[in-house]
Order: structure tokens, then C-alpha cells, then sequence
């Protein structure tokens, strides 16, 4: 694990956003911080803003990260890691979705944080990726726009990918998100059943299915990136084939659709054996749907499988999808010639659940 | 087998000899119905059938032909040659400087460039002349089509670029290839030493290499296939003689029927999927029936100059010969230097006709042709208006009495017979070419 909040003590008394600098460079602008002293435990930061002390446990590289400073509560959070391809603002905690294995619950507070990611976002270092999740972000949608529009005029190298369940667009959304700002944003829309009573069962919204391919309607329409998102579940592994069945008739415009294994947080932590199906040896319907769908021009690509439970045929489609601060590996795995491509497992990934074969 | 019926954006199902009419429940779960309040599917219809049109936009393909000098007279020599000792055959410094320039000024990211010939090979300092230009370019891609008569330093040193390639051709056996293209067991001998030295320094990817077919006398089948897997190629265009140039004056028989033709790429295609089913360790494929085959299915399979729809000239690839004259196609070239009708498009100096070239493309599309209209396989089809020329000297015979047009209704049949057939080893092969991961190629729609 690697900790995105630290321990920290701030001369300033309201919140700020700094990009952290090891050395002195010809691009620092106002929210520049420069490295000004260093101990084993602490590092020490100047900026406008005034001193920052942050508390290190390790040998922490934080050259170029861009961090939110909270004097109140003592904490710096990493919001862009420079050295990182996974970084995500998290826009909201509400949702109006309660789907059975969310892995981040939501809550009804909402802490408005839109004007820190902006300037995070202008922080970032060239071509960054910067990923935007919830919550639903699109509850805020005007304010999400206007990030991504303010940004993108001045920094048209970055990228976007934001996970939305889609079901918030509108028509008159259709020139906004086919304008030059959204030409690298890719919307991310979960979709778990291509039956109405399942995808909403499994979302815990009436009406959800209707909703989101009325949104994925609107974002067709708009020549929007997407990609397609379905989580396996206990319920929904043997409709997988007919899901795809779907995604080639009429998804076809996605640019790809991502199969994911569990997560074992949130809701899922607890119902974990009941959601959760080892697909070891249960792969027939995900190659049956792979293959479905990529016959169809929509490339698949599997998320959160660790490579030895995919059969050597369909290995080419894992992805090393979990991020950098939450993986991890099982012993086994020491042995394994496949490790470096291998995502791995999460964190919380429960132990005798695993049951990784060295390749 | 049945009636093969397909939509505008190219879903298809087979409707079996005595199968009832298709219910709107069929149709709609196939996409050849939409409910009417259903939006998205009605307008990702919509978009697959505009995504079935190729859309050629910006120029970043070019044909050049820096000289049209050749160290070998095959028998059927698709571009005229000239003799090896000639001058007045390679670019001259007006013409080269004009290419750059050309160069220059292109509004692409993206190049890919074919030196043909005549031998490019004897004037690489052309070719690198050009491949220097390329630098500002952010991706790159030069083929060197080359008889592989002669390979010096130079040009083993030029491949060791990643972004430089060789093509070419490989009749078949050692006596095929000595008596279309050598003319000498000692030259073939020396082909080959010099195909196997490129593999072995860069690795069968460097090369590709394709055979020129004598119609009237094809070689056995399996001696083909030979001389192309001990190469480590698995990918074999089989391209029968083009009866142009040279070729039409030596090989009358090429211009007959063609149905003896099909009956060889068949049984080619059929042996294929025989040896990749006993042989797993690698895929053999006909590209050209690869190629069919994966239209039929994906949308956005449009670089393929041959087969597209609506293919218009001039626009994103450019032939350059010798002579700094522009032609729309390689073939448009050999049209012009066998005096059948002129094609070139203006010149490299001067610029592209414009006029001309509106003549040429007032018809480059099949959508609108009564014929084309009526064929299921429209939506996977092209249109070829320099071979209808070449073959009968206008653009507006009926579509079904075309060769290109009898070609692709073979080529589509076969597709559909492969497709919808129970034999596992058919699958295998159609899953491998489509480039699935399943070992076998799904059953597709059947009307019950």
C-alpha cells in the first residue's frame, strides 16, 4: 500500500493546492513548492502559502506530485502523483445508485472540492491521465463540465477518464461533450446485464437500464470515447454471453469494454462469497463473451484477473489494471514468470480466495 | 446452403431452404428491426451504416517509383520495365526536389511510403533521400518492394531502420520462380540465399513476399503453401497475373474465364485450414480472403485501397513514377505505360489535375448501382474503377458482368459457406483469421 494522505503541519490556515519540487525550475508559478529541507521522518516545503512539513515513513519521492494541504486536520493529500498513471479526484460521495458491490458506499454529505482539481489538474505534469470517480460525478454535472472545459483550454495535453452511470445526460448536453474540450475525456459507464431486472437489481435503482442506455443514447450522439464497464458477479456470469450479444449490436461505437473481477471493499467486503465467482475454472462464459464481442470490432479487456486464473488463450486480454497503491501478490506468486505483466490482486483482496498458480 | 440476407450496416443471418419468415422478435434481437421507442438502437444503426463508408481523407500513402530500371524481365512484368543500362528512367533532381517538397507540405502525422519499380534497389540513394525527408513525421513506414536479386550493404543497413521493410515476390518452388521471373537456376539460387540471409538478420516480420500466380498453369497447392511456411511466412496473397503491360502480350489465356481460378484459390484456402488444424503451431492464411472475411464482420476495414466503399482516387494515396507523372493507382501506371488509356492525374511538379480526377470519381462508389444495390454483400464490398477500365475500357458496364464484381461474389460466397459450416476445423481457421481468442469461430445467426 501506498498512503495518498500524510501527516502533516502547515503555516497557512485555510486549504491549499501545491505541486511539490525537489529543485528550482524556470516553470514555478504561484502554487509552487520548493524542497527545503530534508530528514529521515520530514520533509519541508516553502511556498507562497508558507512553510509545509510533511511527515515521511519511508524514502517517499514526492518530486512533482501535486497535493491538497488541509492545516486544520494536520494532512497533505496526494491528489496527482507524478510518478503514478492511477490518479483520481474523487468528485462526490453521493450516488444515486446503490449497486450490490460498490466498493466505495456512498454517503449523503457532499464536500465540494471542484476548484482543488481544477487547479491539481493544471498541475499535472504533461499528457497526464487524470482519472475523476464518485460517488456520481454527473450529479454535478454543470460543475464537471466546467472543470473539464476550463482545464482543457489550457492544457489540451491532458486526458480524462471519468466512471459515470451514465444515466444524467441530456440532449442539449450533445454539443458540450462533442465539442473540442471532451475529445480526451473518456466517460466510463458501468453496465452489468443487458435486461432491464437484473441491471437494476444488481445497481439498486428501478429504471436504472432504461436510464443509462438513454445516456449512452446521448453520449453515441455526442462521438464520445466510452467504455464499457461490468463487474462479474455471482449473478451475472452466465448472462455475460448475451450481454455481449448486445454490446455487438448496438455498443458497437465503445471504444472498449472492460470485464472485471471483484473488488473485495465496500458492500462487497461482507458479501464477498456470496457476490464473488472464482473464474478459474468458470471461464466459459467470459471467453464466450469475449469472443462475441471482439467478433464485432469491440475489444475486451479484463480487469482485476489475475493472470493465472484467465486460460492461456484469453491472457491476452488481462490487464495489469490494479492500481499501483492497492495491489498485491500471494506468495505464489514469488515463482511466477508471468508476475511483471500480472496485475495482481487487491490489497483487501481476501487471503483464501486467491488461489494464484505460479505460470 | 440457404439465402444469405444482410442489412445496410452489414448484420447478416442465413435464412435455411424451408425456413419460415423471420418474426419481428428475430429481427429485433438481430438488428434488423428497432422498437420504435428504442433511440440507442436506432441511431447506433445508423452509425454502423455510416461507418461502413471509408471516409479517405488526408494524402499520407505514396507509391513512388524512383526508377523504372530493372535487373530482371519477368514474364509477366506488371509495370513495364526499363533495361538495366537505360537513362532517362529515374528521377531527375526537378522531380526528387519536387517530392520533398511535396513532402513537406503533407497535413499528416502518419506516412506510409512503397518504393516500387522498376528495382528501387538501384537507386537507394533516392530512397534514402526520401526516407531522410520523412523525419518529421511522427510515425513512419517504408516498404521496399525489391526483387532481392542483388542485397548490398547499403540496403542491409537501411533495414536495420524498424521502420523499413522489404516486399517481395516469391512465385513458388525454385523452378516456378526460374521460369516466370529469373530465367536462371543460378539467379533463383541467389534470391533465395538473399531472402534467407534478411530473415535470418531481422526475422520473417522484415519481409513479406507474395506470389505471382500463372492462371493457365498454377503450381500444386501444397508445393505454394511449401515454399511460403519454410520461409516462416504465414500470410500468402495469392495474386494471379494481371494482364497488363508485358503480361497481356505474353499470357493470353490470363484474360479467359476465370472460374478455374476460383476453383484454385479454393481448394488453396481449403488446404490452408486442413494444415492449420493439424498444425497449431502456426496460422496460415490468404490475406486477401482474410480481408473479405473480417469486413464482413468489423467496420473501419478501409485501408485497403482494393476494397473499400465509396474508393475514391487521388486522394489519400498518390502513385509517383519515374517521370514525376501522378497516377491514382499502381495499376492506373500500368495502364498508361501499356498506351491502353492515359490515367496520370497531373504531375508531380505541376500538381494533381483536378478535373480529371472528378471525371474518374464520378462514380467510385457502389451505393446507387441498381446491381449493388440488390447484393447482400454491398455492405463488405468495393469498387475498382481502374480494373474496369483496364478490363473493358468504361466505368459503367452492370456491375455483376465485372471481374472485380465476380471475384468478390466468389470470395463472399466462400465467406458465407466457411461461416456457416460444422467442420472444426473450418472454425478453427475463420477464428484465427479473425483474430479471436476462442479456439473456434461462434456460430453465427441462423434463422430457425
Amino acid at each position: 500500500m501506498i498512503n495518498l494522505v500524510l501527516a502533516a503541519r502547515a503555516d497557512a490556515e485555510a486549504r491549499y493546492v501545491v505541486r511539490l519540487n525537489d529543485r528550482q525550475s524556470n516553470d514555478f508559478g504561484a502554487n509552487d513548492a520548493l524542497l527545503v529541507d530534508e530528514r529521515p521522518d520530514r520533509k519541508i516545503y516553502s511556498s507562497a502559502f508558507g512553510l509545509l512539513e510533511i511527515r515521511v515513513a519511508d524514502e517517499s519521492c514526492f518530486d512533482r506530485d501535486v497535493v491538497s494541504v488541509d492545516p486544520q486536520r494536520g494532512l497533505v493529500e496526494r491528489l496527482v502523483r507524478s510518478s503514478s498513471p492511477h490518479n483520481t479526484f474523487l468528485a462526490t460521495e453521493r450516488c444515486d445508485q446503490l449497486c450490490v458491490m460498490c466498493s466505495q458506499p456512498p454517503k449523503k454529505t457532499h464536500v465540494d472540492r471542484w476548484a482543488e482539481f481544477e487547479m491539481a489538474a493544471r498541475l499535472a505534469l504533461p499528457d497526464a491521465l487524470l482519472g475523476i470517480s464518485g460517488g456520481e460525478p454527473t450529479l454535478f454535472r454543470r460543475e464537471l463540465f466546467a472543470l473539464i472545459e476550463a482545464v482543457q483550454a489550457d492544457r489540451p495535453d491532458l486526458s480524462w477518464h471519468i466512471l459515470s452511470n451514465g444515466q444524467h445526460f441530456c440532449e442539449d448536453d450533445i454539443s458540450q461533450l462533442s465539442s473540442e474540450a471532451f475529445l480526451r475525456v473518456t466517460w466510463g459507464i458501468p453496465i452489468y446485464a443487458a435486461a432491464a431486472p437484473l441491471h437494476d437489481e444488481i445497481v439498486g435503482k428501478e429504471g436504472a437500464y432504461r436510464q443509462l442506455r438513454e445516456g449512452l443514447d446521448v453520449l453515441l450522439r455526442s462521438g464520445a470515447h466510452v467504455e464499457l464497464r461490468t463487474v462479474i458477479l455471482s449473478s451475472n456470469l452466465d448472462h455475460l454471453p448475451a450481454l455481449a450479444h448486445h454490446a455487438g449490436l448496438h455498443l458497437g461505437f465503445c471504444d472498449q469494454w472492460s470485464i472485471m473481477q471483484l473488488e473485495a471493499a465496500g458492500f462487497a467486503k461482507n458479501r464477498f462469497a456470496d457476490l464473488f465467482v472464482p473464474t478459474a475454472g468458470r471461464f466459459a462464459p467470459i471467453g464466450e463473451a469475449i469472443d462475441a464481442a471482439e467478433l464485432y470490432g469491440l475489444p475486451v479487456a479484463l480487469f482485476n484477473f489475475p493472470r493465472c486464473h484467465i486460460p492461456k488463450n484469453y491472457r491476452g486480454h488481462a490487464v495489469a489494471s490494479i492500481s499501483d497503491w492497492k495491489r498485491k501478490f500471494a506468495s505464489a506468486c514469488a515463482e511466477c514468470h508471468e508476475r511483471s505483466a500480472c496485475g495482481g490482486f487487491f490489497e483487501w483482496h481476501p487471503a483464501k480466495a486467491m488461489g494464484a498458480v505460479p505460470l | 446452403m440457404g439465402e444469405f440476407t444482410s442489412n445496410a450496416s452489414g448484420r447478416f443471418y442465413l435464412k435455411p431452404r424451408n425456413s419460415t419468415e423471420a418474426d419481428q422478435e428475430f429481427l429485433v434481437a438481430n438488428g434488423f428491426a428497432i422498437a420504435s421507442d428504442d433511440r440507442l438502437a436506432w441511431h447506433s444503426h445508423h452509425a454502423r451504416v455510416l461507418a461502413r463508408l471509408a471516409k479517405p481523407e488526408k494524402l499520407d500513402y505514396l507509391i513512388l517509383v524512383p526508377t523504372l530500371r530493372c535487373n530482371l524481365a519477368c514474364s509477366y512484368c506488371q509495370v513495364s520495365r526499363a533495361p538495366l543500362r537505360a537513362s532517362g528512367f529515374d528521377w531527375n533532381e526537378k522531380t526528387t526536389s519536387a517530392i520533398e517538397e511535396m513532402l513537406d507540405g503533407l497535413a499528416t502525422n502518419a506516412i506510409k511510403i512503397e518504393f516500387q519499380g522498376g528495382e528501387p534497389t538501384l537507386r537507394l540513394d533516392l530512397v534514402k533521400r526520401i526516407i531522410d525527408r520523412c523525419d518529421r513525421f511522427a510515425e513512419r513506414s517504408f516498404v521496399i518492394c525489391t526483387n532481392l536479386s542483388e542485397v548490398g550493404p547499403e540496403l542491409l543497413d537501411l533495414l536495420e531502420r524498424a521502420d523499413v521493410s522489404v516486399s517481395t515476390s516469391l512465385d513458388g518452388s525454385s523452378l516456378v520462380h526460374s521460369a516466370q521471373r529469373t530465367r536462371s537456376t543460378a539467379m533463383t539460387d541467389q534470391f533465395l540465399r538473399n531472402l534467407r540471409e534478411i530473415i535470418a538478420r531481422f526475422g520473417p516480420g522484415k519481409v513479406s513476399a507474395l506470389p505471382t500466380i500463372n492462371q493457365s498453369s498454377p503450381p500444386p497447392v501444397d508445393e505454394l503453401i511449401d515454399a511460403f511456411a519454410d520461409f516462416g511466412f504465414e500470410s500468402i496473397h495469392l495474386r494471379p497475373v494481371n494482364f497488363q503491360g508485358f503480361a497481356r502480350k505474353r499470357h493470353p489465356s490470363s484474360a479467359e474465364d476465370h472460374r478455374a481460378w476460383w476453383a484454385y484459390h479454393e481448394e488453396f484456402v481449403h488446404r490452408l485450414i486442413a494444415r492449420n488444424h493439424e498444425d497449431r503451431s502456426r496460422v496460415l492464411e490468404e490475406s486477401y480472403f482474410s480481408l473479405c472475411l473480417r469486413r464482413m464482420f468489423r467496420l473501419g476495414i478501409d485501408r485497403h485501397v482494393d476494397l473499400r466503399n465509396p474508393n475514391p482516387l487521388g486522394t489519400d494515396y498518390l502513385v509517383i513514377d519515374y517521370d514525376g507523372q501522378l497516377y491514382p493507382t499502381d495499376e492506373a501506371r500500368m495502364l498508361a505505360r501499356s498506351g491502353i488509356v492515359d490515367l496520370s492525374i497531373g504531375t508531380v511538379v505541376d500538381g494533381l489535375d483536378v478535373e480529371k480526377l472528378a471525371v474518374l470519381n464520378a462514380y467510385s462508389t457502389t451505393i446507387g448501382d441498381p446491381a449493388c444495390d440488390a447484393c447482400p454483400y454491398q455492405p463488405y464490398c468495393g469498387r475498382d474503377l481502374v480494373d474496369d477500365l483496364s478490363r473493358y475500357g468504361r466505368i459503367d458496364l452492370p456491375q455483376h458482368e465485372t471481374f472485380f464484381c465476380q471475384k468478390h461474389l466468389y470470395m463472399f460466397d466462400l465467406a458465407v459457406h466457411l461461416i456457416y459450416s460444422h467442420d472444426p476445423a473450418v472454425r478453427y481457421s475463420l477464428a484465427r483469421w479473425l483474430g479471436l481468442a476462442g479456439e473456434y469461430l461462434p456460430p453465427q445467426v441462423v434463422l430457425a
